[in-house]
């Protein structure tokens, strides 16, 4: 099912934060929002998530870092319990078991608080409590600047195959154009609240027209050694 | 005319029973620069404080040009940059307190040489830490290590707050930087695509340990241990490296 | 976990040890004779010198510092807290009855400030910065500023006098605990409005709280489950604070409602020079203010286990 939101727009003490912005995302797409720090990214995808909400979509939100998700005094399976509770989903010990073998979290110890876990294996658990109530939209918020290169290439290859599996859209929020190249077949760039540029994944690394397009596509990856 | 040199021989430090570093051993030569990549935990920090001297190693020395380290005042380049800032002081007395340290006066224009080499403006040194933004805080820090014109350099994950693009800028400023004055860079990364761009030597750490020395031309091709592979393959998974044949 | 209750109980007994010493010493370099304290305590009139060196050589007081303090904390050890220099009796039964009248009111007084402060510091924060809001916190620090004989004496006035509603003096019936705890819990009440509130603002800055909304989960889940928690942690030091001062005796609160406890215990005791009674007190009042922080340390750890670590 297609989804669409229109005249997102948001603002705080007088500033815009974001302009009105409309936005449809296609079922089992993989979209990439680009854009420097202060761009705005991060609103949009609230705004989005909050919209979509509003419109009894199924969507679910991961944000930046584990500390944004969880609360240090309460064991994992109470969020997982939680989690389940709010979407008002039976409890179900199989999809659990499930969604833990394919993030690779499925030998922790749920109850242990969050610091007890890795921060690898807390961003991943936040990943599978997204899927609970298999979401037709995932947004995930600068989903590796959190994790280590090694932890972060797996859990977002885990990531993909999870997607694939449940048929969800993806939305990522990222400054980093290479990641988000490596990972989505369309890309926004987010510039001063707007969005610049949308354009499909190979057109826009050829060819950026808007400047900001053009900074983020060219300081996409490191020189190679010389 | 012989370079000074870093030396860090058989450097282990413990905390408690735990080795947090075990036998390290590095060189780096003036001018040049050492990109130490590895995951969390794995000693990076540890030997930055090791090499500033805020931590005595259980065994080996760590010498500049044949001195022990703390002689020639190395400097450090953090990752937060606002964390290395004092928030009730201006931004040019932060910067100003190596020369303070050191009791040696500088000349006047070199604070405004450094700022327009850095592209930063003049006027932001009268403010406070909070009223700029993460990638002038960061280079603010820059100017603050080179103030004093030390011969050795640390960067603790120097680029790991700033987005994409302000990075690549950041990194190239550093880099500028080195050809100009001349210091020994040590730098601290988990970017594996930051340290082959920029390192003239890349030494892989894990879990306290050197597990390999090389230059980023074979690191990128051809890495000599898994572990070095599994570093490269995921940086190449997650954009940071181009991928070679 | 052994380990850290170990730690704690070590604590405690430093603590103690240096309460004792402290206070023996602090007794015995008070100005003024102590043996002709005790005398007039004893025997109610002026005494002749005789009868003072009489009453110096059996409370020990000519023995010197050292021997008095040894034949002080020896017994003490067994738990053998000596007789009364006035009366001669036994101190522990007579300590025992004190705090038999202390606690009752102590935890009244605590209940009442709870039942206050509670309800009032939710609504205020409902709205913060608002009208309610800043009526309660004016409150607040009007409660913290008024003295408690001041208030009790105003209550006394009210219930007892004009309106006859409620007794003012003494321990007859249950009824008579009702002001002199009332007069406490509206002090109790002004510190403790000031903790919860600002326990409840800074639990809800928390920076996981938006992700639970946008989970789905309901407010007054969030508020129960979230916020209240990691609000409590402040609001239980205070409390744990709160109830140890009021059990080691509000003496202004006993006195003016004539009511017999630990505090007019101590009062009475310092007057007489009446060592054994005043160190008893002392002694007493330390081990239960270092039981209570003991608790507190322990119902953190079970609340958050990274309270306390090194590297929390």
């Amino acid at each position: 099912m297609t989804l669409s939101v229109s005249n997102l727009c948001v603002e705080r003490a007088g500033c815009t934060l974001l302009h009105p912005t409309s936005l449809t995302i296609q079922p089992r797409e993989r979209i990439g929002l680009v854009g420097e720090s202060g761009s705005g990214k991060s609103t949009l995808g609230h705004a989005l998530v909050d919209a979509l909400r509003g419109q009894n979509v199924r969507v679910a939100h991961v944000p930046q870092s584990p500390d944004e998700a969880l609360d240090p005094l309460r064991s994992m399976s109470y969020h997982w319990r939680e989690a389940e509770r709010a979407l008002q989903c039976t409890p179900d010990r199989q999809r659990q078991q499930q969604l833990f073998r394919a993030l690779q979290i499925h030998q922790g110890n749920l109850r242990k608080r969050p610091w007890g876990w890795s921060r690898g294996m807390q961003q991943r658990f936040v990943i599978a409590m997204a899927l609970i109530g298999s979401p037709q939209l995932l947004v995930l918020d600068e989903p590796t600047s959190a994790l280590d290169p090694v932890v972060a290439a797996r859990t977002m290859n885990l990531l993909d195959s999870v997607l694939e599996q449940n048929q969800t859209s993806m939305f990522l929020i990222t400054h980093d154009m290479g990641l988000a190249a490596k990972r989505v077949t369309r890309l926004l760039v987010m510039d001063a609240g707007r969005i610049a540029e949308d354009a499909p994944c190979s057109s826009l690394l050829q060819a950026p027209v808007t400047p900001a397009a053009k900074a983020l596509t060219r300081h996409r990856t490191w020189p190679a050694p010389c | 005319m012989a370079s000074a040199v870093l030396r860090i021989e058989d450097v282990s430090v413990k905390r408690g029973r735990l080795f947090t570093l075990e036998h390290i051993s590095l060189s780096l030569t003036a001018g040049r620069t050492l990109a130490v990549v590895g995951e969390s935990g794995a000693g990076k920090s540890t030997l930055i404080a090791a090499v500033l001297g805020l931590v005595r190693p259980a065994s080996g020395t760590i010498s500049w040009n044949n001195a022990p380290v703390h002689h020639c005042r190395p400097a450090l380049v953090m990752q937060e940059p606002r964390a290395g800032f004092n928030p009730a002081l201006s931004i040019r007395q932060t910067v100003m307190e190596p020369v303070v340290a050191s009791g040696k006066p500088i000349s006047a224009d070199i604070l405004e040489q450094l700022c327009g080499q850095l592209e930063l403006p003049v006027d932001l040194l009268n403010r406070r830490p909070g009223e700029i933004s993460i990638g002038q805080a960061q280079r603010a820090s820059i100017i603050r290590a080179l103030i004093a014109a030390p011969p050795l350099i640390l960067f603790d994950e120097p680029l790991s707050a700033l987005d994409a693009v302000t990075q690549k800028q950041t990194a190239q400023l550093i880099a500028e930087l080195q050809k100009a004055y001349g210091f020994a860079a040590l730098i601290v990364t988990h970017d594996l695509g930051y340290a082959a761009a920029y390192g003239d030597e890349i030494a892989v750490l894990r879990a306290g340990r050197i597990e390999e020395v090389t230059s980023p031309r074979e690191f990128v091709s051809a890495p000599g241990t898994n572990y070095g592979c599994q570093l490269r393959d995921a940086a190449i998974e997650l954009g940071a490296l181009e991928q070679t044949v | 976990m052994i380990n850290i209750v170990l730690g704690l109980l070590l604590r405690t007994a430093v603590v103690l040890t240096g309460t004792a010493v402290a206070t023996f010493t602090l007794l015995w370099l008070a100005p003024g004779d102590p043996a002709l304290a005790v005398a007039m305590a004893r025997y109610d009139s002026i005494v002749s010198t005789e009868i003072i060196d009489l009453v110096r050589a059996e409370a020990g007081f000519d023995a010197g510092f050292w021997p008095a303090f040894r034949a002080w904390v020896f017994p003490l050890l067994s738990g053998d807290f000596g007789r009364s220099a006035v009366t001669g009796r036994p101190v522990l039964p007579d300590l025992l009855s004190a705090i038999a009248y202390t606690v009752p009111l102590a935890l009244a007084g605590l209940a009442i400030g709870l039942l206050i402060s509670l309800p009032l510091a939710i609504i205020a924060t409902r709205n913060p910065g608002g009208l309610l809001d800043r009526f309660a916190v004016a409150i607040a620090s009007l409660g913290t500023a008024i003295p408690a004989y001041w208030l009790g004496l105003l209550l006394i006035l009210l219930f007892a006098v004009k309106l006859a509603w409620l007794p003012a003096m003494g321990t007859r019936t249950p009824l008579h605990i009702l002001l002199p705890a009332l007069t406490l819990g509206l002090g109790v009440a002004a510190s403790l409005t000031r903790i919860i509130r600002s326990g409840i603002l800074e639990a809800r800055t928390q920076s996981f709280l938006p992700a639970f909304k946008r989970r789905g989960v309901i407010d007054s889940t969030i508020g129960k489950d979230h916020i209240a928690p990691h609000a409590a942690i402040p609001v239980i030091t205070v409390l744990g604070l709160e109830l140890a001062f009021l059990l080691e005796g509000a003496v202004m609160v006993e006195v003016i409602f004539s009511r017999p406890g630990l505090g007019s215990f101590l009062v009475n005791a310092v007057e007489a020079r009446d060592f054994p009674q005043v160190q008893a007190v002392v002694i007493v009042a330390a081990l239960l203010f270092v039981t209570i922080n003991l608790l507190i340390d322990l119902i953190y750890r079970v609340i958050d286990p990274r309270i306390g670590e090194s590297n929390a």
